[in-house]
């Protein structure tokens, strides 16, 4: 489904390029569940928005393919239409867009792109209601606006009622679980499992082993500075809690 | 000299009222506004006239009007996407129109319409022209403990003519009486029109009024609107000044307060593109203890657009515990888009609360990204975003009819589907 080869991503800042993905290789096929950990900085959220098509980034070497296309190719809402989806680390505020006008022109700017009329209103507020119910929202999120004056919890909430939502093919979940009180953190992994099927993949950027018990991963990947330095399964995951990053962060030392 | 004020000297001998005539004499003495006067310093007043319009006194006007009188059918139509309600006056090219008007029977609401000429002698161009050449409008007297529950609905309808078309309106609302109004500004031809109107509204003791101006008349549409406000004691009196499609447009809004324990609210929109052009000037006079006013414009600017707001508030000495509160607040769509605002608040009283502020703003790109990464094309996603912006004054009108039905047009202008 995804294949990212030898990435290269840089930033461009005041003081300059600064290169912040710098050869990262990964493969997602479908019905497989990554985990991405990792130390502050490293590049994962940068990986995501790079996959995603934020403004501001350089390819400068390698390549992404999603479902056999250039990736790279893609406008940001090109890439979602054909079933890309990033949960936000850091959701925006959309003060006076309500979430249902949104979520409404999202699925029928979707279903536009695949040459579908836009959906029925009916249709749609069921379709709203079935997932609020997934993620355990209150109905009174219809109304509100996107984002704005929700606790840090609710944006994360949000994020994967969005998911449900849209129903992408890859989704990319970044840092959901921070933020998220205990009850929400099962509420929002029980959604993620009940979405799983052999058709979509996740991939899923935590710094905590505790998200893992809940969304088992098939792989857990340990990204360290713009790389992918060391692969596993779950219990890699385990380790990592036991012992921290020093010692990947030697290993990849010795790589280099 | 300039060719309008050539063409009010002809006109002089023709009018018999002396009114008029002292109107018309001030005017010529006045002379058309230019640039060079603080209050029309990003307004450019030849602009409109450049276009060929002329005031044409009401007898020679009657004539052109039978011209154009023919099947109502555009009419009815431009009429039909708006209203709302069942209570209707309508002018076309500045003449009443029986046909296409309709109205509620109340023994305490009395309708004239009629261009009864005021007496007030003004430092102001446009209103001395108003006085001059007006040629029709609505004398509306509503009692004492009336409450109209539908919107009363007025239509200025215009089609081609090179006449500057001038109305005037008295609007007197009587104790403890509500009463909803909603001013409809439409030319439907690609011709250009012109409209100078005046109104003035009398609101008394505890009478509640909202006064709705929808101005909606396409590019080439062109209006200087002069509306005055009198308030008595704990009256509360709403103004929305939404401008959505026009030319060249000039918003005059002042409001004496002169009854304590008031409340006035001015409420403003203007969404525009191309060249088009909104100048809003508001004036509030405090002139008593312990009333409000709040006041919220919103400008959204694009293409090669003007804004222009000048608010200002002004506290009389007499006028202690008011709190007023003022704010202005830009979005701009393009590089070529000019907005000037200015707040000017002039206080001679010590105890009150006042407050002011202006913002510009664009496009936030985080906004942007995450409707794009949602699947929305980047266009949509504008639309959404403005129309975002545009939300909080849209939010702010109460009648919940005409309130869709305007959400409906500034989707229909922003190219999204709600
Ligand atoms: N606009 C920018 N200008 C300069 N540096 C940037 C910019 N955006 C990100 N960076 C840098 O890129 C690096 C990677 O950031 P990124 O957000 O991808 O890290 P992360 O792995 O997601 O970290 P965290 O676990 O804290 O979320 C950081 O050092 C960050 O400071
Ligand atoms: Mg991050």
């Amino acid at each position: 489904m995804l294949q990212i080869k030898n990435l290269h991503a840089s930033i461009s800042s005041d003081s300059g390029a600064k290169e912040i993905l710098k050869g990262l290789s990964l493969e997602v096929n479908a019905g497989e569940v990554h985990a991405i950990m990792g130390p502050n900085g490293t590049g994962k959220s940068t990986l995501a928005a790079v996959l995603t098509g934020k403004e501001g980034y350089d390819i400068t070497e390698g390549t992404v393919e999603f479902e056999g296309k250039n990736l790279m190719d893609l406008s940001p809402e090109e890439r979602a239409q054909q079933g890309l989806f990033l949960a936000f680390q850091y959701p925006v505020e959309i003060p006076g867009v309500s979430n249902a006008n949104f979520l409404k022109a999202a699925v029928n700017e979707i279903r536009k792109s695949k040459g579908m009329d836009n959906i029925p209103p009916n249709e749609f507020l069921k379709l709203m209601r079935e997932k609020m119910e997934l993620v355990e929202m209150s109905k009174d999120f219809i109304s509100r606006f996107v984002n704005h004056g929700y606790s840090g919890g609710e944006k994360k909430r949000n994020e994967i009622f969005q998911m449900a939502m849209l129903d992408p093919k890859l989704a990319i979940l970044d840092e959901t679980d921070s933020g998220l009180d205990i009850d929400a953190l099962r509420i929002v992994a029980n959604g993620v499992n009940k979405l799983r099927t052999k058709e979509n993949a996740f991939v899923v950027i935590t710094h905590y082993q505790r998200l893992l018990d809940y969304i088992i991963p098939d792989f857990v990947h340990v990204m360290y500075d713009g790389k992918i330095v060391k692969s596993g399964d779950k219990d890699l995951a385990l380790e990592l809690e036991e012992k921290g990053y020093d010692w990947i962060k030697e290993l990849s030392n010795v790589e280099i | 000299m300039s060719d309008l004020i050539s063409i009010l000297q002809e006109n002089l001998p023709k009018i018999q009222d002396e009114n008029q005539k002292a109107s018309l004499q001030n005017a010529i003495q006045l002379g058309v506004p230019s640039m060079k006067n603080e209050e029309w310093k990003y307004t450019y007043y030849n602009k409109i006239l450049q276009q060929g319009f002329k005031p044409v006194l009401v007898a020679d006007q009657h004539v052109n009007m039978f011209k154009m009188m023919g099947s109502l059918t555009v009419e009815k139509e431009f009429i039909d996407e708006y209203s709302v309600s069942e209570n209707r006056i309508v002018f076309v090219n500045g003449v009443f129109h029986s046909e296409l008007s309709s109205f509620i029977n109340h023994p305490q609401i009395n309708l004239w319409n009629t261009n009864n000429v005021s007496e007030n002698i003004t430092s102001d161009f446009l209103l001395e022209l108003n006085n001059a050449f007006a040629s029709d409008g609505i004398f509306l007297e509503i009692g004492d403990h009336v409450v109209v529950n539908d919107l009363i609905e007025i239509f200025y309808i215009h089609t081609k003519s090179s006449d500057i078309i001038q109305l005037k309106n008295k609007i007197i609302v009587g104790k403890n009486s509500q009463v909803k109004l909603a001013e409809y500004y439409i030319n439907y031809d690609e011709a250009p029109a012109y409209l100078n109107i005046v109104t003035e509204m009398q609101v008394a003791e505890n009478a509640h009024t909202e006064l709705y101006k929808i101005q909606d008349g396409g590019k080439v549409f062109n209006i200087t609107d002069n509306t005055f406000v009198k308030q008595d004691k704990s009256s509360v009196c709403t103004v929305n000044t939404i401008s959505l499609t026009g030319g060249i447009t000039r918003n005059i809004l002042q409001f004496d307060v002169n009854g304590e324990r008031a409340e006035t609210h001015m409420n403003g929109l203007y969404l525009l593109e191309n060249e088009e052009h909104v100048d809003n000037r508001t004036l509030v006079n405090h002139n008593v203890a312990n009333c409000e006013s709040n006041e919220l414009y919103k400008g959204i600017l694009g293409g090669k657009s003007t804004g222009v707001f000048n608010g200002k508030i002004v506290v009389k000495q007499a006028a202690q515990k008011t709190n007023a509160f003022q704010s202005n607040r830009n979005l701009l769509l393009s590089n070529d888009a000019n907005i000037y605002t200015k707040p000017q608040l002039e206080i001679f009283a010590d105890d009150v609360k006042c407050s002011h502020g202006a913002t510009s703003s664009q496009i936030e790109d985080s906004e942007l990204f995450y409707l794009q990464a949602r699947g929305i094309g980047k266009e949509v996603a504008r639309g959404l975003l403005v129309y975002a912006f545009a939300a909080e004054v849209v939010e702010n009108i109460k009648n919940e009819l005409l309130r869709n039905k305007l959400q409906e047009r500034i989707a229909e202008l922003l190219k999204i589907e709600l």
